[in-house]
């Protein structure tokens, strides 16, 4: 259909508009309920996009345009990493795999008997292909690392680094989609094609497209067979513009996934039995800092003794339960999860930031280290004044609830709180370029649960800048520790638990004296379910897959050929 | 045909400077599409390494040259109807983003904006006819609806109408899940009964200013001599309504008219976001939240031509019609 | 058709009674329901904005108690993060108002600047000026907003910017309008007559045309309050309205987000609403009633201000039929 012919036949159809619209009116209330015809079993899916849909399959695509289900559904990686558990990975198109000692050499076992969706066969030629095209294309390599693949044997492909790259195997293994051969190699840019007529070797492939949604139908060429084979027929995307119609879409049963944060979550649970949700914290929340005035951060946040009496001052129970609507989980100070990364957690005093505000300890630590209260009841140094600027995104309504709150919070421990809502374009640039005092985001996980991506993301000096410049990776607080390069720089350089153990309590001994990201909690994530058409969702207590259908999130598709449908 | 002259080079300017506006605006503003990119990259929890920036950098592209050659650039793109690749939709060409949603703005806020001045304009006819009467008085509430917040209405209405009654769809453009566009009585059917909730909001905030004004002139021209003359003469009464009166105080809401048909693409934002339409209003404001310069250019560009050719009408209407303002000592 | 309806009466007081009254007074429409109902809610609200404020706490005051629906605690109820709605619209519809009297005196200024000079001076300026009041009509509204909102330092972006931002973009209908009137008002005899007998150029353009422009831009005037407050509300709901400060759009905005309506805490987005809502009547209805000034003929003839001018029965029933025709 082209958007020509639509627009005729548009306009052609709405201008009898006024005459027929109690006519369609009632016509079309009858048959508004969507039951599938012939049998064919169906779910609808909300993955947030907002407006019509961009025809665009390409899973190479770094700026994330692609349709969510691309990568997951579609396509499909070697292995799934999930970040939801902690565990080995499962093995899709690889079956096993092992590195060398010194960590140059992956050795892939590739599985066989694969075939593409349009009937032929998958091999390890196609991995080879698909990883080496990545490696080669700088706009598609976003690791920076060259690697070559090597077919050894028709089950075996060998990858080699030129350093040391342990830390580079959940981005080849569980971060590339494996493509044909045939079809991508006649392309000349990968990065500009929309690949409107995907072949993959996931367990749906595309059936219909419209602007406005998009049909996937299972691939009957999938490797899976029983629990990992596919089982409902079709898959149907819609979009939606907002929260508010996300809720209704979903209390009216118009969709059976999504996943979007909604403040009265439990409410509508209560009231439709048919609905499930399923929770899967992943990303602390905290106050980013610029911290670093050696790289040329300015305001009281420098000073180590004002962090961390923000860190004692504050009353995450009312955070939660206020702002995260009871969803969220209590942080580690060790900005890794208490959860999925317990065993990467090296104190027991590191598992969980205090819950209750301890405005005592928090006043004590400012005293000692100079600030005295003054008669207006904030403190105040050499004549400075403690008064903090906070910036956060104006309808993020989770953090301006968390800035609001802690503006009251603060006050009781004598530190002044200025918050600055402003446009998400506006607090990006200036989180990138250092030029906040503070900031309210979030440190995320990395492409797998391995605590090695958030520090290297968010501690190293590497991934910083001097303010004035953007920032190379996450590390917007421009902290800058010696001692913690050289853990990081140590793990990436090994394989051996007890010298990552180490390298561990290194980095979370300095960064919990230093504080340059306050946590606050770990946002929540949620997903919701409708249990009419289909069941085998995920559930609170079985995080088979991390559910969220974003783009990139590979573990959509592992949900979506695990559910089956309601007989 | 001096008169004619004079418009056309009044508008090539104002084109002119539209345009280039149009140009400088997105590149005066703050943020940059491989930072925001990274941001929505770690936000998802793909890997971030000092090589990503690199990555992105080279496949976004980006700005390059002076300000000048850039502009120079622009304009040539422009003049071969190249308005860039949109980033949100990387790798669509706008132009072809553009054109999937616009006709869905303009079948809705266009016809509702054409029912809306038909109705009005007929019904402010009629009141001003009889002033007085039970319709007249009905003018000041139709003109409150003007002066409440149109989202808030829409919104209580779309809570009233379709979750506490639920009689219609409470979003999209039409019933996805059983039919898809073409020129089938089931697509027809479903993209009216979808379109019909925002439209009658649209028209229940609109009518009352074209009621308003169609009565006021109706009022006005009926106490002119020549109406005194046609009522002396004995002419039927429809006859004086419709031909003398009517005819004469519809001018004024005609150039209104054209002008609101322009700002119909810019009007649909609000609607849109309220609807969840698939229209332009909703792409701009995805353009805006995504720093697509190209797309945000894209629209603006719909926009600003859309106001323009209305504006360009008016004063031709104008000039046919009314020759008082033609000639201007 | 006055002067039939002073022949027509035979009670001979009551034309003395109309001369009786000021000029001001005969400028105004006479008993007008629409202009005292129109000033008195529109006086409250305006006195409602200017001390309500003064009379409630704090409104970023949290507390534990929320979504609580109106009760003798919150009289309005809460709000998410339990602050009192009450207190929250009192300095919202302080915020708005100012936002509605700031774009008012600014668009009106600048449209009177562009359209009523430009007009009466003529030849280039005019063209100048009517083709720059052309292109900011043309200029899509929402950009510049942006892109002012972007580049302003965070702690100043506030209700000020906001309000010069939405005047920068509605100043040129008004302007257009006015250049219109000023327009035909420079080729009436009156205004050619004081030219010819030798009055200077600012004396024909301040005592003869400005004078009977001021009816038309008051009414613009009134309208710009209304399209100012109306429109903060609509950047508010996009998210884009003014910052750190309440004013009736951004509770808006802020109680559509956390999802009021779907969780039935309708006492938190009702009301901002209806204050915006009651106040655009009342800003109407005086509207209304500057039109009549306007125009005279527009004045009411209803039974009701028929039988108010002594008329009888008969000669209300004569006069109706008259105009039904």
């Amino acid at each position: 259909m082209s958007p020509r012919s639509t627009r005729r036949r548009l306009g052609v159809a709405l201008v009898a508009v006024a005459a027929a619209a109690t006519l369609a009116l009632s016509g079309c209330s009858s048959n508004s309920t969507s039951t599938s015809s012939s049998g064919t079993t169906s779910i609808t899916m909300f993955t947030g996009q907002v407006g019509n849909f961009t025809e665009n399959f390409n899973p190479l695509n770094n700026t994330g345009a692609y349709l969510p289900q691309t990568n997951g559904a579609i396509y499909e990686p070697l292995f799934y990493y999930n970040k939801a558990r902690a565990g080995k990975p499962v093995p899709l198109l690889g079956t096993s795999y092992s590195w060398n000692s010194d960590g140059t050499q992956l050795t892939v076992k590739v599985r066989q008997g694969v075939k593409w969706s349009n009937g032929k066969p998958e091999t390890a030629d196609d991995v080879v292909y698909s990883l080496n095209l990545i490696s080669n294309n700088a706009a598609l390599n976003t690791s920076g690392v060259k690697w070559v693949a090597k077919k050894t044997a028709d089950d075996t492909v060998v990858i080699t680094f030129p350093t040391t790259s342990f830390t580079l195997e959940p981005q080849v293994l569980g971060n590339e989609p494996i493509v044909p051969e045939s079809i991508w190699k006649k392309i000349s840019d990968p990065t500009k094609v929309t690949n409107t007529e995907p072949v993959g070797t996931g367990p749906y492939m595309l059936k219909s497209f419209t602007p406005q949604s998009y049909v996937l139908e299972k691939n009957p060429h999938y490797w899976g067979t029983g629990a990992s084979a596919p089982k409902v027929d079709q898959v149907r995307t819609i979009s939606l513009a907002n929260a508010d119609a996300a809720t209704s879409a979903l209390q009216a049963g118009k969709t059976d996934y999504m996943g979007a944060f909604l403040p009265t979550l439990k409410n509508i649970m209560a009231k439709n039995k048919n609905l499930s949700y399923s929770n899967s914290p992943q990303a602390t929340t905290a106050l980013f800092t610029c911290e670093n005035a050696a790289l040329g951060c300015t305001g009281p946040q420098t000073d180590v003794a004002v962090r961390q009496a923000m860190y004692y001052a504050m009353d995450r129970t009312q955070l939660d339960k206020q702002a995260a609507a009871g969803f969220s989980a209590p942080a580690s100070p060790s900005l890794v999860l208490n959860t999925v990364n317990k065993a990467q957690i090296t104190s027991p005093k590191y598992m969980e930031v205090p819950q209750k505000a301890n405005v005592a300890k928090a006043k004590k630590l400012l005293e000692a280290d100079g600030w005295k209260l003054g008669s207006n009841g904030y403190y105040a140094k050499d004549g400075q004044e403690l008064d903090l600027s906070i910036n956060v995104v104006s309808g993020w309504t989770d953090y301006d609830t968390i800035c609001q709150l802690l503006q009251g919070q603060f006050k009781a421990a004598g530190i002044k709180l200025t918050v600055n809502q402003m446009a998400q374009n506006a607090w990006t640039q200036s989180e990138s370029t250092g030029k906040f005092q503070m900031s309210m985001n979030s440190v995320n996980m990395g492409v797998s649960s391995d605590p090695y991506f958030q520090y290297n993301n968010y501690l190293s000096t590497s991934a910083t800048a001097p303010v004035g410049q953007p920032a190379k990776s996450t590390n917007t607080s421009r902290y800058s520790n010696p001692s913690v390069d050289a853990a990081i720089k140590k793990l990436a350089t090994t394989n051996d638990d007890s010298v990552k153990q180490a390298a561990y309590k290194t980095i979370q001994d300095q960064i919990v004296k230093d504080m340059p990201y306050v946590p606050v909690y770990v946002n929540s994530a949620l997903a919701e379910y409708n249990n009419t058409r289909a069941t085998g969702w995920p559930t609170q207590s079985n995080q088979y897959a991390f559910p969220l259908p974003w783009g990139g999130n590979w573990g959509m598709g592992i949900v979506l050929k695990t559910i089956r449908p309601v007989k | 045909m001096r008169f004619y002259l004079q418009k056309i080079a009044f508008y090539v300017v104002a084109l002119w400077a539209a345009v280039t506006l149009n140009f400088l605006i997105p590149r005066l503003m703050p943020g940059n599409p491989v930072d925001i990119m990274i941001s929505k990259m770690a936000a998802a929890g793909q890997p971030i390494t000092a090589g990503t920036r690199h990555a992105l950098a080279i496949e976004l592209g980006g700005s390059s040259g002076s300000i000048l050659q850039q502009y120079g650039d622009y304009i040539v793109n422009l003049l071969h109807g190249n308005l860039g690749i949109s980033l949100t939709n990387y790798p669509e060409q706008v132009t072809t983003v553009i054109g999937q949603a616009l006709p869905w703005t303009i079948a809705l806020v266009g016809l509702a904006t054409v029912i809306s001045f038909i109705l009005g304009i007929g019904l402010g006819m009629l009141a001003g006819w009889k002033r007085g009467s039970w319709l007249d008085n009905l003018i000041p509430v139709t003109t409150m609806f003007q002066a409440v917040p149109y989202f808030w209405l829409a919104l209580i209405l779309v809570l009233v109408l379709t979750r506490v009654v639920p009689i219609f769809p409470f979003a999209g453009g039409y019933d996805v899940t059983s039919t898809t566009p073409g020129f089938s009585l089931s697509f027809i059917g479903s993209a009216i009964y979808y379109g019909f909730l925002p439209a009658l909001t649209i028209v229940i905030s609109s009518i009352g200013g074209w009621m308003l004004g169609m009565r006021n002139m109706m009022v006005s021209t009926l106490s002119e001599d020549y109406i005194v003359t046609a009522e002396a003469k004995g002419l039927n009464p429809r006859r004086v309504r419709m031909t003398y009166a009517a005819r004469n105080a519809v001018l004024p809401s005609l150039s209104g008219f054209a002008i609101s048909l322009g700002f119909v693409v810019a009007g649909s934002i609000v609607t849109e976001q309220v609807f969840s339409y698939p229209g332009i209003g909703q792409l701009l404001f995805t353009a805006v939240s995504n720093d697509d310069y190209a797309l945000m250019q894209g629209v603006f560009l719909v926009i600003s031509l859309s106001v323009l050719a209305a504006n360009l009408v008016v004063d031709v209407l104008y000039g046919l019609i009314d020759p008082r303002t033609r000639a201007r000592s | 058709m006055d002067t039939s309806i002073a022949v027509t009466n035979k009670a001979g007081d009551k034309p003395t009674r109309v001369r009786r009254e000021s000029s001001l007074s005969r400028l105004l429409p006479s008993r007008s329901a629409k202009l005292i109902v129109g000033l008195i809610i529109a006086g409250v609200i305006i006195l409602w904005g200017i001390v309500g404020p003064l009379l409630v706490g704090d409104p970023h005051a949290i507390s534990t108690d929320a979504f609580a629906p109106p009760g003798p605690n919150h009289w309005l109820g809460t709000t998410q993060t339990g602050q009192d709605v009450w207190t929250q619209v009192a300095y919202g519809t302080r915020g708005s108002l100012i936002i509605g009297f700031v774009v008012g005196i600014l668009a009106t200024v600048l449209s009177a600047f562009f359209g009523v000079l430009g007009a009466y001076i003529g030849g280039a300026v005019d063209e100048g000026f009517a083709l720059f009041t052309n292109v900011a009509l043309v200029i899509p509204g929402l950009p510049l907003v942006i892109v002012i909102g972007n580049y302003v330092p965070q702690n100043q972006r506030g209700l000020f910017l906001i309000a010069v931002v939405l005047a920068i973009t509605s100043w040129a209908g008004s302007a257009r309008v006015l250049r219109s009137v000023t327009l035909s008002l420079r080729n009436r005899d009156y205004v050619s007559a004081s030219r010819v007998s030798g009055e200077k150029t600012w004396r024909v353009l301040v005592v003869e045309i400005l004078p009977n422009l001021i009816p038309v831009m008051a009414s613009q005037f009134v309208f710009a309050i209304i399209f100012a407050i109306l429109g903060e509300a609509g950047l508010s709901f996009l998210g884009l309205g003014a910052s750190n400060t309440f004013t009736l759009g951004t509770i808006l905005f802020q109680a559509y987000n956390d999802l009021a309506l779907t969780q039935g805490a309708w006492w938190w987005f009702v009301p901002p609403g209806l204050v915006i809502a009651l106040f655009g009547c009342a800003l109407s209805l005086i509207n209304f009633s500057i039109d009549e000034i306007i125009n005279p003929k527009l004045r009411n003839q209803t039974r009701a201000a028929r039988k108010a001018w002594g008329l009888t029965a008969e000669q209300i029933k004569r006069l109706e039929k008259e105009d039904v025709k």
